[in-house]
């Protein structure tokens, strides 16, 4: 499509003239951008705040011996069971693990691969037992999953030796503080005094009901020889599932899970979400379109006299239609300009709303697609919309209106 | 000197459920350079003849040859190019656009055909104005503008692209006798002076009376061609 010089001037000019007209669609695109780019920042924001207090301090890929989870037991020498057996070593611990520690390590995409130690007990108080979850861990590995330095509430975020750290919900529960010392067993029913060093809130009940140690003595006292797991984290939290799945094909004698597959219910609530904001997205841009539609189909009946002219001038049906589309293609881009800026200011009134009145407080996410995104639709919305008066001026014979008269 | 217009058996139909016959068999050559005037009684027919003529219109059969080119071979852009390039149209209204200004208009028609017009084509219109004598209205918007100064803004227009045709449809029949007798006098003026050929549709006697030739068409049919009483 080639564009002559004059239909800018006239599309221009049609536009000035038509003053109101041509401010209320563009405020009209402006709203539906402002009201995009808010909801899609607002909509970001929750999901990324969900997500990072769901996993932000788990693992986002676990690497386990695969009988960590229920097998069937294979008993009855089937050939498919056979085949399905991993390895008698690597049933229930991952012996090679230093192996698997320097094979991770050469993913990029990997922040920390840490060797954990994971098992039950119960913290023994005169009469009662509390179950705890039992936690080896290596520092300074674990610190980057769990963030113990930042977590911890009081003591010190350091195991070593018999000294342990416990988790808030634990500690609440058998009443034991920093300092304090106590008997904690094992499943097999042998156990140890440990002291407290530190108590943890890591945000979420389970991970609050664990006793963590270092490896060495995690090992001992659970009498283990390998690992249990190895939990990774990674720079970006949605490539898990795409890690987890080259691993699964490189490591076959090991349970590769991503965060995803563990919280499946979130990411469903999660994509339940993302439909419903894309199908307000798509009813806001439709309406836009309408409402462009509509108005500028009225400005083609207003200006069919002028249109008329030109075309007794030598005006083709082509450029005809072109002054429309560059109408709506000019309302659209100034209009996205302004939502865009709107949007923006909506973004940050509401943080700092929220941030002001005290209310849990999450950043919004404003990210370049989040803005251009439905900059770029409503841009095509005007366009499109134009293309309904484009073809009624395209079709306008120029004797209907010097007859007319 | 040669034919610039050459109609071939023109006949306009208008109607598709009640079919309306406008033109019958017209055939006529106008010489280049020739004031015509075409009158007739309302509804005879003769501004849709002016129309085919300018390729506003299509006639339902035969050819309209302009400056040696048969038009019926055009498609609607190159119709559209034909207009711009070789014709140019005063009508009864003055069909100025009102967002834009006297001089604005009177340069549209060569922005359609060639783009952004060069100081060159500037100075021309300039000229064109102070020739009709509107030199200090060029910044006027048409609603400022009295009927007369209008339609002297249009003639000004209708020859900015140095047309070899002009089309005019009752160019004075809005305008007070006395105005139009000036638009008249203008008209003819310039036209003779860059020899364009004027095609005019009237029904002023008077002014038919002024032309090279005049042409009566009655029911769609010439009546009467001065060309031929000679």
């Amino acid at each position: 499509m080639r564009f002559n010089s004059y239909e800018f001037m006239i599309a221009r000019r049609f536009l000035v003239s038509g003053r109101s007209q041509t401010v209320l669609i563009i405020l009209g695109i402006a709203i539906g951008v402002a009201v995009q780019v808010f909801l899609i920042s607002l909509m970001d924001g929750l999901q990324r705040n969900l997500i990072q207090r769901t996993i932000g301090s788990s693992p986002h890929v676990t690497i386990a011996p695969p009988l960590s989870s229920p097998q069937p037991l294979g008993i009855g020498g089937g050939a498919i069971d056979d085949y399905q057996r991993p390895l008698k070593t690597e049933e229930s611990e991952i012996l090679s693990w230093q192996r698997y520690s320097d094979y991770l390590g050469s993913f990029e995409e990997i922040t920390v691969a840490a060797p954990m130690i994971n098992g039950n007990g119960y913290i023994e108080k005169g009469r009662s037992s509390f179950p705890v979850l039992i936690k080896g861990i290596t520092l300074p590995e674990a610190d980057v999953i769990y963030k113990f330095n930042k977590n911890t509430v009081s003591g010190d975020p350091r195991p070593g030796g018999n000294s342990v750290l416990i988790g808030v919900a634990s500690s609440e529960k058998s009443g034991l503080k920093v300092g304090d010392s106590f008997y904690l067993r094992n499943q097999k029913g042998t156990g140890d005094y440990f002291s407290i060093k530190g108590i943890f809130d890591l945000g979420s009940s389970a991970a609050n009901n664990m006793v963590v140690m270092s490896l060495d003595r995690a090992r001992n006292f659970l009498d283990i020889t390998g690992i249990s797991s190895i939990e990774i984290q990674v720079h970006d939290v949605f490539a898990a599932d795409d890690l987890a799945e080259k691993l699964r094909a490189s490591l076959n004698q090991v349970k590769v899970e991503s965060w995803q597959e563990k919280n499946q219910e979130l990411l469903s609530g999660l994509q339940a979400q993302d439909t419903s904001s894309a199908m307000i997205q798509f009813f806001v841009l439709l309406s836009i379109t309408l409402g462009i539609a509509s108005v500028l189909a009225i400005v083609a009946i207003q200006k069919s006299r002028q249109l008329g002219i030109l075309k007794a001038m030598g005006t083709n049906d082509k450029s005809a239609a072109r002054i429309f589309i560059i109408q709506g293609f000019s309302m659209g881009f100034v209009g996205a300009l302004i939502g865009i800026l709107l949007g923006l200011g909506m973004t940050s009134l509401f943080m700092f709303g929220t941030k002001s009145s005290g209310g849990p407080t999450y950043e919004l996410k404003i990210t370049l697609t989040n803005i251009l995104l439905p900059a770029l639709l409503a841009l095509l919305s005007a366009s499109l919309a134009s293309l309904v008066p484009a073809r009624r001026a395209a079709g306008l014979n120029p004797m209907e209106v010097i007859r007319n008269e | 000197m040669s034919d610039i217009i050459f109609l071939d058996r023109i006949n306009k139909f208008y109607g598709s459920e009640v079919v309306f016959q406008v033109l019958f068999d017209i055939n006529l050559s106008i010489k280049s350079g020739q004031f015509t005037a075409i009158i007739g009684p309302s509804g005879s027919g003769k501004s849709t003849l002016l129309n085919i003529i300018g390729l506003l219109e299509t006639p339902t059969s035969g050819k309209v040859f302009l400056d040696g080119l048969d038009t019926s071979r055009l498609n609607k852009d190159e119709l559209a190019a034909c207009r711009n390039e070789k014709t140019g149209f005063i009508f009864q209204f003055h069909y100025l656009l009102p967002e834009f200004t006297a001089l604005e208009n009177i340069l549209i028609p060569y922005w359609i055909g060639k783009g952004r017009p060069p100081g060159k084509v500037v100075d021309r219109a300039l000229h064109l104005m102070k020739r009709i004598g509107i030199e200090q209205l060029g910044g006027k918007y048409p609603n400022q503008l009295s009927g007369g100064q209008q339609q002297r803004v249009a003639i000004a227009r209708s020859l900015i692209n140095n047309p070899k045709i002009i089309f005019a449809d009752e160019p004075t029949g809005n305008l007070d006798s006395k105005t139009s007798n000036m638009v008249m006098e203008l008209l003819k003026e310039i036209v003779s002076e860059n020899n364009t050929t004027l095609v005019m549709v009237t029904h002023d006697r008077d002014i038919a009376a002024g032309a090279d030739r005049t042409i009566e068409i009655v029911d769609g049919r010439i009546n009467f061609d001065s060309a031929h009483t000679y």
